[in-house]
This record gives structure tokens, sequence and C-alpha cells, in this order.
């Protein structure tokens, strides 16, 4: 999903996400493992969980409801709230949540069969059980997230990532209610059929989409919003729109080990600013969003705040998207590999302050990063040269798109300058997030995009198949540089079946160095996160799958 | 109350300014700004746009502005452009858009003003069939009561209203300053027209047969004109904050056009870090704003002791109609 950094001038929006993961170990400062993640954690104290943790976001938690969530707001919020049937472990490993072991896949890598863990109670807010949990409510759940009635809109992934479950494109179309590949074999055991084999069937399914509701759930987002009633480790005590979340303790919940603190607070409108202040003196635990850019040399030579501050690599990648099949020079590909080679990365990466420059388009947490990969490396002087050799010597003008939140604007200006020193006229436009969200959908409608793309799994699969493949390639999709290669799919298709995943590994490797070959985008950096806790915070880490992954972190009161 | 005739007066008037302290230090700030408006750009050493790389010692090796002092004397900003060519850049800016809005406000303002005060409701005859109708045109009072809504109008909320549907520029953000200001012009010139409309020697021109235009001309503009440019002085401080404002908001000055208010809004996290660059564009607002109150007060103490201020021009209008009603009383 694409990045959102915090924004300073729009509180208010409804947005596409990130998603997160470093399957590299990735804490910064030798913290303690984390003693809890879902299922299995071992460890935690016998009684009753005490203290509060307080998290602040500076936008707000859009929904709840897991079907529509798609934000690194509402994520961690429904996370605490609803379970899917797989999770991860601390180290982003595929593990079984609510059911109850690793599913049976058979043969011909079609179908999946869940067993359900025994003894899992829905819990509404007030802490009353609703129903034990069945095979019934799996199957309703992910109907529902099929289901085009949805309100207010149609699940974002239902024509996606959940679009290759057998006979979802019935339901999509309203000829069915229930998709046949979604079949109840008992009370305990759900098997899921997919049209073609795919091997990061499971990250989908771990996504927060897949969450698991009572059957009987409404198709309204607002009302599951506002009386949300799931299977977690937490559940809202209350809301106060723009100002706070309360969640306590679920105390009916399966595995109560896993329950560390009595509550978590989210208190959301709260700029980044101030957040750093009450993070520093301790009014405040744990600060999601990163600090200004302003202030990020000072914060990490600040010796007293080291045990306090952590860096870790996002699985996200900034790029400028190029339109390479409209009606500007764009489409030739000696123009695009100029503009590669004419944008000085370590230079942008330093006005970002928090990431690496970004030679290709995986980053390097993600599994088939190419560290040799570097086919654009800064030389205006060659840029100058494939420009002339296009037949644009003069050079030509061309828009580029970018958001209003920091530092978008700044990268967007320095991408200006690098141009113009090869002779393109560039016209930044900066837009509000969720503008620019209806902008980029339109084929052609933006000659250059830059923006950034987090991961929604941690899976290579999720930098091709959602924003450069041919199938993406049509309005309404995000397919920035709205770029079709045919053999390039081809391989995408080998490689999302390929069953052995060192070769399969390979095959992306190989995929993202002939989509780079092409050039539709430049990749710019790799970011990081930097988050500041109070020193009441234990177990902190970023979690290479979720950044956040708040129900396993502890306080000391 | 009379208004003196103005020849015998002028002289005192211009001594009154120039022992004014205010006037001098006013004129030398301003001075001083057009100055670098004009003449600066070409003398700084660096283009207010380029960004100086980290390669090229624009930035340091965290990426972090360059404090002042050597090649930059006041150092770079968050992208590495030199700071104090954007300084005089923003100078520019601020003045061009200051002065282009004020001239507007002054003109509109003086027209719409002048005309509500001198036409009044005129009361027009005319004939349909054999029937002659007498009505009143409610120019003085439909003039008026629109100054009075866009009076009530919220400017910075109409300003980001025009934003949001015009791609905002410093021009976008003249429009609206001056389609604000000229209001206050309108109202201070109504008031002046309708007292100078009662005097005497007004009133003997009308019954010596003059025309309305020439005792306009010859007349009432003498005693309106130095209340316009004193205004309009006072009004570019105004117009000098507002687009200040604005490009602090994002709804004027865009990028990489150097603004005084983008150079604020843009380095509000650098505050703790690199405070002059918050600091330094701050004054330079500060400095502006000084030199053209202090002008503004000084002309207005020499050629219209009677005013206050601004803010009170809404009670001086209603207070010379008081005053006017009781002295024909």
């Amino acid at each position: 999903m694409f990045a959102h950094r915090s924004s300073h001038r729009l509180p208010h929006r409804r947005l596409v996400a990130m998603a997160m993961l470093v399957l590299a170990a990735c804490n910064p400062s030798g913290s303690t493992s984390p003693s809890a993640s879902g299922p299995g954690g071992s460890g935690g104290a016998p009684q009753a969980p005490t203290g509060t943790l307080s998290i602040a976001f500076l936008s707000d938690v859009q929904t709840l409801d897991p079907a529509q969530g798609y934000d690194v707001v509402s994520w961690p919020a429904e996370r605490l709230i609803f379970e899917t049937l797989l999770g991860y472990d601390a180290e982003a490993n595929i593990v079984p949540l609510l059911a109850a072991s690793l599913p049976e896949v058979s043969d011909d890598g079609l179908t999946f069969t869940f067993t359900l863990r025994e003894g899992v109670n829905f819990v509404q807010s007030d802490g009353t059980i609703v129903k034990e949990m069945t095979a019934d409510d799996v199957v309703a759940s992910l109907n529902r997230l099929l289901n085009p009635d949805l309100l207010p809109n149609a699940s974002p992934v239902a024509s996606t990532f959940f679009a290759l479950i057998e006979g979802a494109d019935a339901v999509a179309a309203g000829d069915a209610t229930e998709a046949s590949g979604i079949e109840k074999i008992d009370d305990q055991t759900v098997a899921i059929t997919i049209t073609e084999a795919n091997q990061t069937f499971l990250n989908i399914l771990a996504m927060p989409f897949g969450a698991i509701l009572p059957a009987d759930s409404p198709t309204n987002a607002e009302e599951v919003t506002a009386s949300p009633i799931g299977t977690g480790p937490f559940l809202l005590e209350s809301r106060e729109s723009g100002q706070q979340l309360t969640f306590v303790t679920n105390p009916h919940y399966w595995n109560p080990a896993a329950q560390l603190v009595a509550q978590i607070d989210f208190r959301v409108g709260v700029d980044p600013t101030s957040a750093l202040q009450q993070a520093e003196t301790g009014d405040l635990d744990i600060m999601a969003d990163n600090p200004p850019a302003g202030q990020i040399s000072a914060l990490l030579a600040d010796d007293t705040l080291t045990d306090r501050v952590f860096r870790s690599s996002l699985v996200a990648t900034q790029f400028m998207a190029m339109d390479v099949s409209g009606d500007t020079p764009l489409n030739n590909l000696l123009v695009r590999q100029a503009i590669a080679s004419a944008i000085d990365k370590e230079n942008i990466t330093a006005i970002a302050h928090l990431g690496q420059p970004a030679p290709c388009i995986l980053p390097p947490p993600m599994p088939g990063y190419d560290p040799n990969c570097d086919p654009y490396p800064y030389d205006p002087d060659h840029a100058r040269d494939l420009l002339a050799e296009a037949g644009f010597a003069d050079g030509f003008d061309i828009t580029l798109y970018t958001t209003t939140n920091d530092p978008d604007p700044a990268i967007g200006a320095a991408i200006q300058q690098d141009l113009d020193a090869i002779g393109i006229t560039v016209e930044v436009i900066p837009q509000a997030f969720d503008v620019l969200l209806g902008t980029i959908v339109i084929p052609h409608e933006a000659g250059m995009v830059y923006i950034g793309w987090f991961q929604d799994f941690p899976d290579p699969a999720d930098f091709y198949d959602p924003i450069l493949s041919c199938a993406t390639n049509v309005e309404g999709n995000f397919n920035l540089a709205w770029y079709c290669n045919e053999d390039v799919d081809a391989l995408a298709a080998d490689a999302r079946s390929e069953p052995d995943s060192t070769a399969r590994i390979e095959m992306y490797r190989q995929l993202f160095n002939d989509v780079m070959e092409d050039a539709p985008w430049v990749p710019i950096y790799y970011p990081e996160q930097l988050t500041v806790v109070s020193e009441r915070v234990r177990n902190f880490f970023h979690h290479p799958a979720w950044i956040f992954d708040f129900g396993s972190y502890d306080i000391e009161e | 109350m009379p208004v003196r005739p103005l020849r015998r007066i002028n002289d005192r008037r211009w001594t009154r300014l120039l022992r004014d302290p205010a006037f001098w230090v006013g004129a030398t700030l301003v001075t001083s700004l057009i100055l670098a408006a004009t003449i600066g750009p070409s003398l700084v050493a660096h283009d207010p746009n380029y960004q100086y790389r980290v390669s090229e010692g624009g930035l340091d090796a965290n990426g972090d502005p360059v404090p002042p002092g050597g090649r930059f004397v006041l150092g770079t900003d968050s992208l590495g452009r030199d700071e104090l060519s954007r300084l005089v850049a923003g100078s520019r800016t601020s003045l061009s858009v200051a002065l282009s809005a004020t001239f507007v406000a002054a003109v509109v303002g003086t027209l719409v003003g002048g005309v509500a005060g001198f036409a009044g409701n005129p009361q027009v005859t005319f004939g349909l069939g054999r029937a002659r109708y007498q009505i009143r045109l409610p120019v003085e009072t439909g003039l008026m009561r629109l100054t009075d809504v866009v009076l009530s109008l919220p400017a910075i909320l109409l300003a980001l209203a025009v934003a949001a549907v015009v791609r905002p520029s410093q021009w976008t953000a003249a429009i609206v300053i001056a389609a604000l200001l000229w209001t206050a012009t309108a109202r201070i010139v109504y008031g002046r027209v309708l007292d100078v409309k009662r005097q005497d020697f007004v009133l003997a021109a009308e019954s010596l047969g003059v025309s309305p235009a020439r005792i306009l001309v010859r007349h009432v503009w003498p005693h309106v004109a130095p209340l316009v440019l004193i205004y309009a002085t006072l009004g570019i401080s105004a117009a000098v904050i507002f687009e200040a404002t604005l490009s602090y908001l994002g709804a004027g000055t865009q990028v990489p056009t150097a603004s005084w208010g983008s150079m604020v809004s843009d380095h509000r996290d650098f505050f703790t870090t690199q405070p002059s660059l918050v600091l330094l564009p701050g004054l330079a607002i500060v400095m502006t704003v000084l030199g053209f109150n202090l002008l503004g007060d000084a002309l207005r103490d020499a050629f219209d002791p009677r005013q206050v201020s601004v803010g009170e021009a809404t009670e001086r209008v209603n207070a010379t109609s008081a005053v006017s009603a009781s002295s024909e009383a």
C-alpha cells in the first residue's frame, strides 16, 4: 500500500495505508526479544495485567471494520480487537492464530484446509461473551469481505488480493452470496480453494482484511466501528472521535498470557512536534509517527535518549513512477533512463533524513533484494547524452505529482532541480494524500508521481502484482507507471506458483531486474522508522511485519 | 465641524511630519526594504532557488542546514538554499504582492466609498406611459451594505477556500488580499466624503451652480486624497502580514518562490535546532510591518490628526456622521 507519512496539513483522510515488514532481525538496540506475540508466546505475567500504554498518532483511526481499514492507524487498532486465521511471530514467520495449526495444503496447491482453535469466544465491548467461534463465522467473514454491497464501499481488496478465491468473481458480480471456494467441512474445519497456485496466499490471509467476525455482522462499517465484536486480546471501551480510543483487556481472551497491559490508549490528532515532547518527558509512551525531519539529527545525537530511540528499516520504497505508455516523452525508454541517471538519490536521502538511497525496487529486508542491482547510478552528463540520443536535447516540460506530507514537497523540489540540470522543466504539483490517490488511478493523468510503497505482507509479489502487473494497467488501479511487459508478467505468473522458495525468490530477483531495464520507476530511497518511547516501556521493538505490535509491549508501573 | 482650507496649513503639516521620529524610522525601514527588493537580488552571491547538494556543501552530512557564517553568510535552509538570498528574494515577493494588492484595494475602495458618499441614494424620476414615478436608487445603501458583507467574511477561511478551488500562487493571494482590503478604504473615504459634502464651501459651490463633477474633483478629492495615501500605507503592512499568513498556511506563494511566510512555515521543525531559519524571516516580516505602520502613523498624525488607527475606522465613520449631525443642528 502507499506510503503515508505523517502530515502537518491534512488531518482528515481516508487512505490506503502502509504495511510493513522487515524479514531481517531489526531490533536496533538489543532490547529483549518480545515475550509474547500471538499464540505460543511464552512468558507474560500469570496475574492480571496492569498499567496503561499510551500511543500518539497524527491521523485518526478511519474505521475498525477489518474489511475496510487500509491505513497505518486503523490496522493496529483493528488488530487489538480482531484476529485472523494466521498471524506473524516476532520474526515475521507465519504462525497459526485462530487456526489451531498451519493449514493442510492439497497436492495441487489450490486447497487450504484449516482446523480452527477451540474455545475462542466473540466478546462485545462491555465484556460479555456473544458466542463461541465456529466454522460458520469464518465462512461468513470471508464472504462478507467479498460482498460488493458493503457500506460505505466494497472492500478495497475484494477485487485484488482476495479475488483469487474460487467463486469470488461471482460474489463480486452479485451472482452469488457465497463463494464456492469457501467451504465449511464441519464446525471446526474450513477449506479454502483458490483458482491458481499462489505461494503468497497465506500472507494474504494474514492481513487484517482476513479477520474473523461473528457470522451475523452488519454490512455497514459504521456499525462495526461503533460496537466491534471480535476475538482479540482487547475490547474497545470508548471512542472520542478525533481525540482518543481506549482499549481494555478482554477478560475472556483465549490466551491470557499474551495480555501484558490492562489498557491501551490511542491518542489521535497529536502533532508530531508535541508528540515528541510528550514522549521525551514521559507524558506519552510511544510516538507512532516519525519525528519531524528538522529534529532527527538532534534526537539521534542525544545521549540521554539512546535507550529510548528505536530506528529500523521499513520494507518500503520511495520512488518516482513515470508514465511509460502515455503521450509524453516519457514513453521513450532512453528518456526514462536519462531521468533515472539524473536524480541525486544520496542528496534526497539526506534531505529525508531517515533512509538509504534506493538503486532498485525491492528494499533490503525483502526476500529477492539484489545488492548488486544498480543500473542507473547518478551521472548527469550521461543523462544529458541519453536525452540527446532520444532526440530531446532541448528538454521538455512535464508534471510531477506528490503529496503535501513532509518531506515530499521538499523532495519534489530536489527532483525538479536535478531534472532542470539536464534540461527537463518539471512542474511540481503537491496534492493532499487522498486527493492524490484519486488522481493516480486515472491512466496517464500524471506524467510523473513521487510516492512510497509499503508492503502489505512480507513477500516480493506485493511489489509487483498490485502496482506493476499488466492486470493493473487499467483505470482504478495503482499501476502508476501504466506499465505492462508481457514477458515480465509471464515470469511473475511462474513465480507466483513456484513451490520451491529459493527458486521463487531467485525468479523475483530476476523479475525486478527486468523491470528496472524498462525503467518505469526511479526508486529514490528505502525509508526507515524512528520511534521514541517513554522510560516505562518494556519489550519495545519494531515488528518486521507490522512495524508496531502494540499488544506485545509491556509497561513498568 | 469646519474643515480648514488646505493651502494655509500645508506647510505646518510638512513641518510636523519631518519632526516626527516615527516618520524617520518608518521611512528608513521602508527605504531599505525597497532597496532590498529592487537592487538586493543583484547584490547577493547565490541564486535564491538553487539547492546546494550535500556534495556541494549546502547541507551537512546528516542532511541538515549549514549554520550561518562562511560561504553562506546566514547559512542555508533545509534544502541547501542560501538563506540570505532567499530573504532578499522574499522581500521582492512580499513587496510586489502587498503593493499590487494595496493599489487595487485603494482604487476600488476609493471608488466605492466616494460614489456611495457623494451620490447618496439619488432620487430619479421616470415616466411609464402617462404615469410618472419617483424612486430612490439605493446606491449608497447598496454599496455600503456590500462593504459590510465583505467586512464580515472570515478572511483566512475565504483565502483557504479560494486556494482549494484554484491553484494557489502569490497572485491569487494578492487578489484575495485586495478583495478584502478595499473595505477599510471604502468606509474611510465614505465617511470623509459625507463630511466634506456638508461643508459650507461645497454648499456654496452647489448653490452657485458648479457641476457635481467639478465639485468632486476641485473641492472633495483634495480632502480625500491624503486619507487614501495614509490608509494605503497602513494597508501595505496588513497585506504583508496577510501574504505571510497565507503562504505559511500553504495557500499563498508556492515553491520554489521565496516568501517569508512559507520560509517560517517550512522550518517550524527546525526551531529548536536551527532557530535562525524561523527567526530571520519572522524578523523581516516584523520590520516590514513596523516600517509601514510607523510611516503610515506619521503621515496620519501630520495630515489627518483626527484619525487614530485603522482599527477604529468604523467608529470613526459613525463618529463623523454624529459630529456632522450635531453641527448641523
